[in-house]
């Protein structure tokens, strides 16, 4: 019986201590910097903190609504149908830096001389009007696009830039890929593959990728001054997200992401930091 | 603590029925497991009503057409699963003929010709490759299995390595020790004097497996890649991984193994997903996602009864 109480009363002392643990879950562009927030607020605090990216933004922004974690991460504002769909949060998005999205291609296809694309030919490959690369400049070779996967910031990013409102894409369907990560791998191991990827996550290696090319034929790389002075259209606000003021441990993590430390961070992951964003 | 004057009080006390606990004139032992029966078949039952009453919007709104559609497109409220159902299907065929006969094969020199000691042996490894997490195998596919069907097949000028042939070999790999391990069972149920009056009747040791073992662990090993082909149905994270998740891909003609070759959508794949968050709090995409699971359920029910059926009704050949 004594035995019992003890494993009860163990039992009862973990969930006292879970209570206490930071859930932070969303998107797989705004984990980096925040994972290695996290590793060293854990160090240098010892605040229990799970870092996960279950669903990208879509994840980090139901995580929040509907209250089974305390911060999200977004790579998208928060739109009126999540604030219709959780009418009781109080949604507060801190914005924390900036990303750009880069179309992205393997490398068969950068070396085949395809190094830039128009948006309306971007229109033209996402509706399957071209799907081989010799008619935007390339070898021959299948198109073999890649979409984000629904939920995405990425693909709200991508589309918004490319039809104005990410509700006016056309309903298309390709094969989909989920986190940085795999975007990477699979395009880099598939002939001409494109899809759109972080910009920070492209490497020039294994994915390379592409300028827009205006109308008057100039060329805009994702660079970070061309992001910055908005030039390079297709780039997105980076969130933490909490209900309503962030308290307690929350209220710690935010002020460290904000801080020198957490902004330095930002920017070794190749963001632009609020400071930059300034300079607009 | 209990010392060891308590634990032999404890033996004598379960030592003989008079003094077994009963509650109103029922044995405690009896009332306990056939609660627990019930709150497994009650699950069961509550999980198929949930899913039901859940995915009625789906139903009311499409009708027969959520089964025979060919479009899903979530953002204009479009649902039709088809293709997904045709997605589940073909890669759960390719899993079964690829691991019925490697499965069977395996078993029948385990359990027929190999010594009791070794057959053992060579199960436990065999098991073993059950207890690897799907996630493993996913890993292993991307690593390994979609780069090597990629150029196996680069004539054929596929899309990209992410196939229903990759998930489809894959899962094969996966469902193979529940193929083996069951067929060996079914095939070792065959009582050995079978065996002996086949080889007294002057048989060879390989028509006795052709003419005697096999027939007579018929059903069996049906059941075993019925059981295979439940759990090939239902594995989601290895298949996730590998199969493309494209939507709407289905081709001109289902019964063309040349559509293998290109990326496609599964039910658990979909379900798997990150639509399943997206839905929630939309009625009808919810619906229609709850719907998917319960077409899955279906299938996987079917299946896995179909084999404990087959398995359960065994029966001595009339000669």
């Amino acid at each position: 019986m004594k035995r019992l109480l003890t494993f009860v009363a163990a039992i009862a002392a973990t969930q006292l201590a879970s209570a206490e643990t930071l859930k932070i879950n969303g998107s797989t562009t705004v984990n980096l910097p925040v994972a290695e927030a996290a590793e060293e607020l854990r160090a240098q605090k010892k605040l229990d903190i799970q870092v996960d990216t279950q669903g990208g933004s879509s994840g980090g922004i139901s995580g929040v609504g509907d209250g089974l974690v305390q911060l999200g991460m977004s790579s998208k504002s928060i739109s009126d149908a999540d604030r219709a769909k959780y009418p009781k949060v109080n949604f507060n998005p801190i914005h924390i830096g900036e990303d750009a999205v880069a179309m992205i291609v393997s490398r068969d296809v950068w070396e085949g001389g395809v190094k830039s694309l128009t948006q309306q030919q971007l229109r033209d490959i996402y509706e399957g009007r071209i799907t081989d690369w010799k008619d935007v400049g390339g070898k021959p070779q299948r198109i073999a696009f890649f979409n984000k996967e629904p939920g995405r910031g990425t693909w709200e990013v991508f589309a918004h830039w490319l039809y104005g409102d990410a509700k006016k894409a056309p309903q298309v369907s390709f094969p989909e890929v989920g986190g940085n990560e795999e975007t990477r791998n699979k395009v880099s191991s598939t002939r001409g593959a494109m899809s759109q990827l972080s910009a920070s996550w492209t490497d020039n290696q294994k994915v390379f990728a592409l300028g827009i090319k205006a109308d008057a034929g100039e060329v805009v790389q994702p660079t970070p001054e061309n992001i910055v002075s908005r030039r390079y259209g297709m780039s997105r606000p980076l969130f933490l997200l909490t209900n309503g003021e962030p308290q307690g441990d929350a209220r710690t993590f935010v002020d460290f992401m904000l801080g020198s430390r957490g902004q330095e961070l930002v920017k070794k992951h190749g963001y632009l930091s609020i400071a930059e964003l300034k300079q607009r | 603590m209990m010392t060891n004057e308590d634990l032999v009080r404890d033996l004598r006390l379960s030592d003989g029925a008079a003094r077994r606990p009963y509650l109103a004139g029922i044995s405690c032992t009896r009332l306990a497991s056939f609660a627990f029966t019930a709150l497994a078949l009650g699950t069961v039952g509550a999980l198929t009503l949930i899913f039901i009453l859940q995915s009625l919007p789906v139903w009311q709104d499409e009708g027969i057409g959520y089964l025979t559609g060919g479009k899903w497109f979530y953002r204009v409220q479009t649902f039709g699963a088809l293709p997904m159902i045709y997605g589940t299907l073909t890669v759960a065929l390719i899993a079964l003929l690829l691991a019925a006969p490697i499965g069977i094969g395996a078993a029948i020199f385990t359990s027929e010709f190999l010594p009791a000691r070794v057959r053992l042996a060579v199960k436990i490894t065999i098991e073993l490759l059950a207890g690897v997490p799907s996630v493993v195998y996913g890993l292993i596919g991307i690593l390994l299995l979609r780069d090597w069907i990629y150029e196996l097949f680069a004539r054929f000028d596929l899309l990209s390595g992410d196939t229903l042939l990759t998930a489809g070999v894959l899962l094969g790999v996966m469902i193979l020790p529940t193929v083996m391990t069951l067929a060996d069972d079914a095939l070792r149920s065959v009582p050995a004097e079978q065996r002996r009056a086949a080889r007294g009747l002057g048989l060879t040791a390989t028509e006795t497996v052709l003419a005697v073992t096999i027939p007579q662990a018929g059903r069996g090993l049906i059941a075993a890649l019925l059981l295979g082909l439940g759990r090939a149905l239902g594995e989601t994270i290895a298949v996730f991984l590998v199969v493309g998740r494209q939507d709407n891909n289905l081709p001109a003609n289902i019964f063309s193994p040349r559509a293998w070759l290109e990326s496609g959508q599964t039910l658990s794949s979909k379900l798997g997903g990150s639509e399943t968050n997206i839905a929630y709090g939309d009625p009808l995409h919810w619906a229609a996602m709850v719907g998917l699971a319960l077409i899955l359920m279906t299938m996987v029910l079917a299946a896995t009864i179909g084999g404990a059926w087959q398995r359960k009704t065994k029966y001595a050949p009339s000669i």
